[in-house]
C-alpha cells in the first residue's frame, strides 16, 4: 500500500472541509478495510462456477439477463 | 462462447469484485450472491465488454446494477447478520493505531449507499473519477461532492476532530 499518497483524490477545497490529517486517516482505514477483503481467500464456489460456465453446463441459466448492463 | 482468456480475466477480478460487493452491501452472504449473479451476467454478456477498457469497472457496473435493482432492500434487513463486521479486527504492526477496522466498518455502514460506493470505488478499488462517474451514471462533479460528503461524515462519525491529547495523525496513524 502506498503510504506516501498525496491528496490527488481530494475534491475541491471548501470552508467545511475536514482536517486533512483526519481525511488521510480515513483514507488509510479505507485501504486497510478493502485490503483485508481483497486478501480473503476466494470461495471455491466461484472458481467452480466459472469452470462450469466454461464447460457449458450453465449456459441456460445465464441467458436473458443482460438488461441491467448499460 | 467467451474465451478461456476472458474466463481467466474474470477469475482474476473476483476478489476485487467481492470486496466491492461486501463494502456496498455490508454483508458477506449478500455479497456472494451478488458476485455469483454478476459472474453469470458477465459471462452471458461477454460480447458487450469492450477489450481495452477496464474489466473491473465493467464488472462493478454489472454488480452495482444488480444490487440497486434487487438487493438494496434486502441489504437493510440482513446487514451484518452474518457477523462479518462484528469481528474485532486488529491492525497488525502498529501499536499506535487506534482507529480500528470494526469502528471504521460500522461507520461505513451508516453512510448512504451512494456515498459508500463512491468512497470505495475511488478510495480503495483504484478506479479513476471518470470510471466511477461512468459506473454510477453521474457526472464527475457529483462523484467529487459525494466523496467529500462521505469523508466529512466519517470524520464526524469517528470523532476524528475531537480534541485529544494526541494529534490526529498519532491517534490514527497507519490504520493499514
Amino acid at each position: 500500500m502506498n503510504v506516501t499518497r498525496t491528496n490527488k483524490t481530494e475534491g475541491p477545497p471548501d470552508d467545511t472541509a475536514p482536517d486533512p490529517k483526519a481525511v488521510q486517516a480515513i483514507g488509510r482505514a479505507l485501504e486497510a478495510h478493502y485490503a483485508e477483503l481483497v486478501q480473503a481467500p476466494l470461495p471455491e464456489k466461484f472458481v467452480e462456477l466459472l469452470a462450469q460456465l466454461e464447460a457449458g453446463d450453465r449456459v441456460s441459466d445465464a441467458q436473458g439477463s443482460g438488461d441491467a448492463i448499460s | 462462447m467467451p474465451s478461456a482468456r476472458f474466463k481467466d480475466e474474470l477469475l482474476a477480478e473476483i476478489k476485487n469484485l467481492r470486496a466491492f460487493a461486501i463494502s456496498l452491501s455490508g454483508s458477506v452472504t449478500l455479497a456472494d450472491d451478488l458476485v455469483q449473479e454478476s459472474l453469470l451476467r458477465a459471462w452471458s454478456n461477454s460480447e458487450k465488454f469492450q477489450p481495452g477498457t477496464s474489466l473491473r469497472a465493467w464488472l462493478f457496473t454489472i454488480l452495482r446494477n444488480i444490487y440497486y435493482s434487487n438487493y438494496r432492500k434486502r441489504a437493510r434487513e440482513v446487514q451484518d447478520s452474518d457477523g462479518f463486521y462484528a469481528r474485532r479486527l486488529t491492525v497488525p504492526g502498529d501499536q499506535e493505531s487506534h482507529l480500528d477496522l470494526e469502528d471504521f466498518r460500522q461507520a461505513l455502514t451508516l453512510l448512504p449507499a451512494e456515498q459508500r460506493e463512491v468512497l470505495t470505488l475511488i478510495g480503495a478499488s483504484g478506479l479513476s473519477y471518470e470510471e466511477a462517474a461512468a459506473i454510477c451514471e453521474v457526472g464527475i462533479g457529483t462523484i467529487k461532492s459525494r466523496l467529500s460528503r462521505a469523508r466529512s461524515k466519517l470524520v464526524e462519525l469517528l470523532k476524528l476532530e475531537e480534541t485529544s491529547d494526541l494529534p490526529v495523525e498519532r491517534r490514527v496513524r497507519r490504520a493499514g
